[in-house]
This record gives structure tokens, sequence and C-alpha cells, in this order.
């Protein structure tokens, strides 16, 4: 057990029962599923455009942002389950040499849980670990299943912080020729989306903005093209921004999201000139191949480093075990039952 | 040192897993792509956490790994759409890992052996080096045995590497054998700087030591006493490793005779240095004692060997009465000549035509004869049929001196002949302690034909068996060079106690004496630099790479160039040049008109009484020896008896 996991003992000695359990659920992050609709932008309707010629941003350096979350149950208190959490986010410098470095990093490890449901023993002992506990609302105690739902907003909240709190930290160190490329939505952040030199890769399409035949053409953009320039209606935080779609692999034979992402940067008329470029330098970081992630036709290398940086960085209790979970004899945690 | 170890940052860190655990004899560890590290390089690492605090582990690098987070080929291909340029153009470098392979050299504390924590990894410092190859034990204290035998090399650390004189000369081990490709493995550039090494180091406290170098190809060591071009470089190594870069301050040629008899059999007959070449002549005597070596394996029969014997014991050097009424004194091959045509002279005339005498069938007598003749014919200029004998002075060998015998150019039947008997000779002194010096370094090249990991036993090969597995216990240390050390009997470079190797071959490296290096080492041996060495010693657990300078001393080829031998004498102008070398009074044309027609033989013989005695007067004795000249007498007419007068005219 790591040091950060020494309230979990404390806890388990005030008479919380020990569990070890990572939710499924818990290993990635879903998006929104809803449709929100678009204005467009570059044209009255959405259309495709081939990138051909366009010339590929050339940015002098790139900052690639990415974040995790893990969190396992460390424990019950009665019903209401004890969660033990980490986030992280880095960000890792691409320049001339073509390598990454890290150049910022935050890790946060919080207790999630909801203190007036738990014995009276055992809240006494959380509150006075030497960890920040956040609490879901109390509508969500009850059945594990809406509990562990609502830990895993918190936690994503958390994340969601790190990332953004590095990423406005370190725009204002940006170099003039140096680009901030952010896995995931910009809109959260009023300095991000404002930014004229901050990108936004989406790879999930759980949020819909067209329908009928401007969808179609949205999802079935061909290999080597994007889409024109939209605006999102406001969701969210609801700042203004730019969107539009681009292909980076052929999605015939396998999936219509396939190779596709969303890209996002500043509501800004500059942005318009720099869709192709921008679409075509993604494009570009096909090479190297994110392998062995599964989602590798949308996830582009340096984002991918950046999670297998903060991943072989985290503490390795908090992944799921191999092996079986085969119960300890008396349901006591060994070191506990010492 | 404690200070500069702390303050120097860590190149690596080991790392285990339950694939690649790291064990109490191995470890592996990863360092930045960019990194000095190598195959040979030694490194430690300090245990931090709990229960390794204060253990420190030193590890030579054997193996060497680099991979990216690629899953599979196949995704290279297709990331760079089947272009391998546009591969290299892709806007992200992989992250790759260089992680390394290392076997412990030592640990400290030393009990209990641990696994190697996973600590820190630093590039190893003088003081590591020597700590890690246990040269404390010997580099310091009241009586230190160390020398210097390379430079270990890595990151810009230069460390001198010793080995233990007790361990190389013995008494604890002994003998060396370094293998590597002809022309590029420097075996022989290595000996002679190990052996300038071990003249400039040897302990004071363990005595007199000496070197007898068999040269047996070409010029390769005729000129140990002559300076070599030096590099700055090989300077500064020579400076490193406290070693003068100097040639041999003493150093004894020895070289038979051409087939003439007055020429040298060398290479080393330039005017400038012919001069300090001791013609190698041996008698009869010399000879017999070691005839097991020049009889090959159908003639040794008891009844020869017996028969031999007896000559040696019995005959020779002694007044001996043939039983036919003559007597004679062995001394020479002709002498031996006069007494086998005695006896068979004798047994032929004998009433009853004998064939046995002295209880020797006269079969077995004439086989020896013939052998001991052949001997005399196919190596002439060694072996004198009837002059006195010139020798390496036995007994009165000289500290710190290097004896040259150069037998390049003999028949084999006579290096055999050289060889068996000079390590004899070597042998049988430092037993009885009377040779001069406490321990002898004796150097033989193409040890693989002298003692063959195949082939019939024969006297050279028990010799250096012998050699081999009781020579430490003597001071008679064997430094032995081969191609193929696979092809050398394993007993005697397995009683190498001090391996070295070369540049070797790909072939030779597949043979299984070379399993228990990993690939990495033998693909580093296979491509090992002119100059660069692996070692390995009894207190070394891991085989280590040293870079040694270039000898200080001229190169074979060199030489030549520089001293082309001089084209072979005629018969008078040689007999003078060896004369004035013994007396600078001598005229060369007084020699001349002195041995004007006269028989060769006899000219040799008085030269070779001369070159023994050693006279004050040179010529005088010279021609003493050579004896009055007999005038030439006409025969006297022969009277011839008349013929009778014919009775009559008649024809018939």
């Amino acid at each position: 057990m790591t040091v950060s996991g020494s309230w979990v003992e404390a806890v388990v000695a005030a008479g919380a029962v020990p569990a070890s359990h990572v939710p499924d659920a818990s290993l990635g992050r879903s998006d929104v599923e809803e449709f929100t609709g678009a204005d467009p932008v570059e044209a009255a309707e959405l259309h495709t455009y081939p990138l051909g010629d366009a010339p590929p941003l050339a940015p002098g350096a790139v900052c690639f942002l990415d974040g995790i979350e893990q969190w396992r149950v460390v424990g019950y208190g009665g019903i209401t389950p004890i969660v033990r959490a980490h986030a992280a986010a880095a960000i890792r410098r691409r320049g001339p040499d073509r390598r990454l470095h890290t150049v910022a990093e935050a890790t946060e490890a919080v207790a999630i849980t909801r203190l007036d449901s738990l014995p009276a023993p055992v809240r006494r002992a959380l509150e006075a670990a030497d960890v920040r506990v956040l609490e879901f609302p109390a509508e969500h105690s009850g059945p594990p299943a809406r509990a562990l739902a609502a830990a895993r907003l918190e936690v994503q909240k958390v994340r969601a912080t790190l990332e953004r709190r590095l990423a406005e930290r370190r725009l204002r160190a940006l170099a003039p020729d140096e680009w901030l490329v952010v896995d995931g939505v910009l809109s959260d952040s009023t300095a991000l989306s404002e930014h004229p030199r901050a990108l936004g890769v989406v790879k999930s399409h759980g949020a819909h903005y067209f329908e009928g035949a401007e969808l179609e053409r949205a999802l079935t953009l061909p290999d080597g093209h994007r889409s024109g320039v939209f605006r999102p209606r406001a969701r969210g935080a609801g700042r203004d921004i730019y969107s539009w779609y681009v292909r980076l692999w052929p999605w015939e034979g396998n999936d219509l999201l396939y190779g596709l992402l969303r890209l996002e940067a500043r509501a800004h008329p500059d942005t318009l000139a720099l869709a192709a470029p921008i679409a075509a330098w993604v494009r570009s970081q096909r090479a190297p191949i994110a392998t062995p992630d599964r989602r590798w036709d949308r996830l582009l290398y340096p984002i991918h480093d950046v999670e297998t940086y903060l991943r072989a960085r985290a503490p390795s209790d908090l992944t799921p075990h191999p092996a079986s979970r085969i119960p300890y004899p008396g349901s006591r945690l060994p070191r506990a039952a010492s | 040192m404690i200070e500069r170890r702390h303050l120097a940052p860590p190149i690596g860190r080991v790392v285990a897993t339950e694939q690649k655990p790291a064990t109490p004899h191995q470890f592996h560890f990863w360092t930045a792509t960019e990194t000095t590290i190598g195959i040979g390089a030694i490194v430690r690492v300090e245990g931090l956490g709990a229960g390794d605090s204060g253990r420190v582990v030193y590890g030579v690098v054997t193996d060497g790994f680099a991979y990216s987070d690629l899953a599979t080929p196949l995704h290279d291909v297709v990331g760079a759409e089947g272009d391998p340029a546009k591969a290299a153009e892709s806007p992200t470098v992989r992250q790759e890992i260089r992680l390394w392979t290392a076997a412990v050299l030592r640990q400290t504390p030393e009990e209990p052996l641990q696994p190697v924590p996973l600590g820190e990894v630093h590039v190893a410092s003088d003081v590591d080096v020597a700590q890690a190859l246990r040269m404390d034990a010997y580099l310091g204290g009241a009586q230190p045995t160390a020398i210097p035998v390379g430079l270990y090399t890595s990151g810009g650390l230069e460390a001198p590497v010793y080995v233990d004189a007790d361990f190389l000369l013995g008494p604890e081990a002994a003998h060396l054998n370094i293998s590597g490709v002809s022309g590029l493995a420097t075996k022989t550039s290595a000996v002679e700087f190990l052996l300038a090494s071990i003249f400039q180091h040897f302990p004071p406290h363990k005595g007199r030591v000496a070197a007898v170098c068999f040269n047996v190809k070409g010029p390769d060591l005729c000129f140990l006493d002559r300076p070599g071009p030096l590099q700055e470089e090989d300077r500064r190594r020579y400076e490193r490793l406290g070693v003068e870069p100097a040639p041999f301050q003493r150093v004894r040629y020895y070289a038979p005779f051409k087939a003439d008899g007055v020429n040298l059999n060398t290479l080393r007959t330039h005017p400038d240095l012919v001069g300090d070449v001791e013609p190698l002549v041996w008698g009869l005597r010399e000879v017999l004692d070691y005839a097991e070596v020049l009889l090959n394996r159908d003639d040794i029969d008891a009844k020869a060997d017996a028969f031999i014997d007896f000559l040696a014991d019995r005959v020779v050097d002694k007044e001996f009465e043939d039983g036919f009424g003559g007597v004679h004194r062995v001394v020479t091959f002709a002498d031996l000549e006069r007494l086998f045509r005695s006896i068979f002279d004798g047994l032929e005339l004998a009433s009853r035509g004998g064939d046995s005498w002295r209880t020797h069938h006269i079969a077995t007598m004439r086989k020896v004869r013939n052998r001991l003749a052949n001997i005399s014919t196919r190596c002439k200029g060694l072996v004198t049929d009837d002059g006195p004998s010139n020798d390496l002075p036995w007994g009165t060998f000289d500290d710190r001196t290097v004896y040259v015998v150069d037998v390049a150019n003999v028949d084999p039947l006579g290096q055999d002949l050289v060889f068996a008997r000079v390590v004899s000779q070597l042998r049988e002194r430092l037993e009885r302690r009377d040779l001069g010096v406490d321990a002898v370094v004796v150097f033989v090249d193409e040890l693989n034909k002298y003692a063959p990991a195949d082939g019939p036993e024969t006297y050279v090969k028990k010799m250096l068996l012998d050699i081999s597995e009781r020579g430490r216990y003597l001071g008679l240390v064997l430094f032995g060079a081969e191609q193929f050390r696979s092809q050398v009997h394993r007993r005697v470079v397995g009683n190498a106690g001090t391996v070295v190797f070369g540049r070797m071959d790909a072939d030779e490296l597949a043979t299984p004496g070379y399993q228990v290096l990993s690939p990495a080492t033998k693909i580093k041996l296979a491509t090992l630099p002119i100059g660069e060495l692996m070692v390995r010693h009894p207190h070394f657990t891991q085989p280590i790479f040293v870079r040694f300078p270039r000898p200080a001393v001229l190169r074979g080829r060199d030489g030549v160039e520089r001293y082309p031998p001089s084209a072979d004498l005629p018969f008078e102008d040689a007999v003078a040049r060896q004369l004035v070398k013994l007396d600078r009074r001598v005229r060369p044309n007084q020699v001349k008109d002195i041995i004007a027609d006269r028989g060769e033989e006899d000219v040799r013989r008085a030269l070779a009484h001369t070159r023994q005695a050693r006279p004050r007067d040179v010529l005088a004795y010279f021609k003493k020896q050579l004896g009055g000249r007999v005038a030439a007498v006409p025969a006297a007419a022969r009277e011839s008896v008349a013929p009778l007068d014919p009775i009559s005219d008649e024809p018939y």
C-alpha cells in the first residue's frame, strides 16, 4: 500500500468494510449523448472539402495536454462506497527534435463518498485523514450503482479541473509559434476557447450537431477531407467555439466514426483561414500509429504518449488487477488483519 | 570520493519484472537513449530502499536491447503508408527504451548475497573499477603485485586495469593465452606490451624475471630493442598505465645458421643489427637428449629407445671400446658415424656373421643411425656434424631480459627440437633454481601447431601440457597465442589463468567454448578494433574489455623496411664478418687469405671453436684451429712391369 493510501487503513480500522473493486466504467470517460445543433460558419450548409494541396500548419513546437483518472472502491460504510481516486494531467512538448518532453504536470488524490451516510467512527476517521474528501450529491446515496456513477462524475471533475488549470497556465507561456493541443473540448475554459493557438481534438462523437443530409455528410466524410467550419450551439459552459471534422483514415470497410476527429478552435475569422492547414496538420499526425490503444484510428500518438506517461506514474494499486477476486479469508485486507 | 559519487547524476535505473527479475548475478537497467553506456561498460548500483541502503553492486554490461512502443512492425508500415521514406518523416519520434543487461562483478557487502537492489545506476569511476574487479586486493598493501594490462574505457572514463602477478606468473595461477584472428587481433603487440609492463612492474619481492620468445613467423619479434613510432594517444595511455614507453633495454637474439653454416637464418641480418644475433648451434649431445622429439611415432619402439639410451648413457662423451678393437670418443655426429661404421664393419667381418651387437639388433641400430643422420641433414645450420655447440646462456639468465629464439625459417622438425630443448632446459634449471632468474615467461605463437586439440601425442605437446599444469610452481609461465582457441588442447588453454581475446572469427565464436558469452559480447569480440582486448583473469568475475597502447618497439614489418635484411654473403665474407664481430682488429682480407683453398667443413669447425673460446687474438686462434696447410703432393708415377717379349710373331 502506498503512502497516499494510508488513510484507507484508518477508515478500515474505524469500522469500514474493506473492499477492492475497480468498476469497469472507471476506465474511460463518457461523452454527452444529445443533439445540440450547430450554425454553419464557412458556408450556408455543411460541405466537405478535400485537403488536397492545403499546406499543413507548421508550428515551431506543439504542446499536447491530456489527463487520466483512476479510482477504486476501497471500503464501504454500510452500503455507502468509499472511493479512492487519482487524477493527473500533463503537458508534453514536442520541439524540433520530434521528441516529447514533459513541461507541466499535476496530480491529485481524493476520497469520494457521502459523509453523512457513513457510520460516525468511519466518518470521523475520514475527516481526520490527510486527504481531500469530495461528496457526491445526497440524492445519489443509496443503491451502489447510482453512488458509483456519481462518484465517477466527481472524479471526472477533478481531472477536468487539473487539465484546465494546466492548460491555462501553459497558454501564458506559449511561444509565438507554439500551439497547445488538448485532448477534448476547448469550450470548458474561457482562456482556451479564446486563445489563437489552442486546438481541441475530440475523438468521441456523443454530441450530434447535424441532422439529415448534413449529418450524413459529416459522418461519411471521405479520407483526406474536412468538413466546413461550424459553430456548435451552446452546451455545457456554453462558450463560443468553431469546430470542423477531419477524417484521418478511410472509414469504408470499418465504421462511420473510424478515423473521424472533430476539431475545436477559437471562434474567430482567422480560424476559417486556418481550418484547412490545421486539418492537414492533424492528418499528418497519423504516424506514428498510437497502437496498441484500441482507439488508435482517432488517437494522436502524442496524446497517447501523454496518457502512457501519466499511467506509468500513477499508483499501481488503482489499476484493475488481472487476478481473480477470490475473497481473502475473513474478508479482511491482509495488512488490516495483522 | 563519496561526495563525488553523490554529485554524479545517475545514468540509469535498475528495473525488474517477473519475466526479467534482478538476481544476485544479473540485473537489468534502462538509460536515456543518448548514453555513453555500451557492451563491456562497468556500472555501479546503489541500493537506496529499505534493506538495500548501503548495498553497492558493480556490474558489467553484457547485453543491450532497444525497442519502441510499436505493437507490431505492420503498424509502422501502415503509419508510413508503405513508404519507408515517410516513416522517417513522422512528426513524433516513438518512445524508445535502451534496456541493458549487466552481470554482477561484485557486491558489497558480499554477505548475505542478495538480488541486486532496484536502485540508481552510475557510471563507474576509477575507484569503482578497482573495487568491481577486486583489484584492491593486490593494488595496495605492503607488497603490491599489480601489473597494468590495459585501460578500461567507457563514457570518457579511462581506468587502468591491473592483473595480479601472483595469478599471472605464479604461484597461485599462471599462464596467459591470447587468441584472435591474424592481423587484427594484435596478439603479438599485446604480448609485447604486457612483457614491457611485467618487466617494469614485476614486484621486487618476487625476484628476477626474464622472457624467452620463440619467433616462429617472419620478423615479428626481431626488433624488440628498436623504438617504434608512437602516437600521442599511445603516450597518454602509457602515462595513465604507469609504463614507460621504451623498447626493451636488454634483448638477446639467437638464430641458427643457414645450411651453409655461416649465414644466420634470420631476418635480422641488416649490418647494423646482425652483430647482436648469436648463432644457435647444437651438437650431438644436445640433440640426443631430445631424440624423442625428432623421431616420429612409428620410430618410437622399445628397442630404438633402448639403443638411444645406450648411446646417451654409455657412448657419448666417453671413451668407448666397440668390441672390434676400436676405441671411440663420440662427441659429434661425425664421431658417431665413425662408430656406426666400425660396428657395422665389425659385424660383417665377424666369422659367424652375427646380427646383434651388445644385444642391439643391427636393424634397430641402422634405423637409429638413419634417423640421427637425417636430423643433421634436415636441421643443417642448427645441428652441426662436428663442431662445438653455441647455446642460450643457461645459468646466467639476466633479469628483465628478453631472449628471442628465431626459428621462423627453420624446418618444422628443427622448430620442435629447439622448442623442446629450450623449454626443457628452462624447466630443469628452474627446478634447480640455477637459471639466473626466478621466473621465465615463454612466449609461443601458433600454439595450435605445438599443442593441437587433435592429433598425436607429441613430445612437444606433452611438454606444453606439463608446463601448463605444473609450471606455475616453478615460475615457468607460458604465454601462448593462437588464431583459434578451440584448436588448442583443452588442458593447455584451460590452465591459463589469464585469457585474452582480440578480434575473433565468427565461426570460432560459434564453438562451444564461447557459450558462456552473451550474443552481444560475441558481436563485440567479432568487431573488436585494433588495440582493444577482452581479458579474463581469476580476480575478475566477468571478462573485461581493455585498450592497450601500441608497443614501444619496432613492429616486424616496419623493422624489415627500416633495416632490410642483407643478402647472404659468400662463404669467405661471412666467415670474415663473424671473426670481425669477435675482434674488430681482424681484416677481412687476412681471413680470406687464410681460408683460401681450405675445406668449408674445416673452416666452419675452426670458426665454431673460435666463437666458443672467444680468445684475445681471434685471428691467431682461428688459424691455429684451422691447422697447417697440407701441400698437395702429386702422386708418384707407378712403376709398371714391362710386357713380356712375344714368343713368336704368331698372333694366336
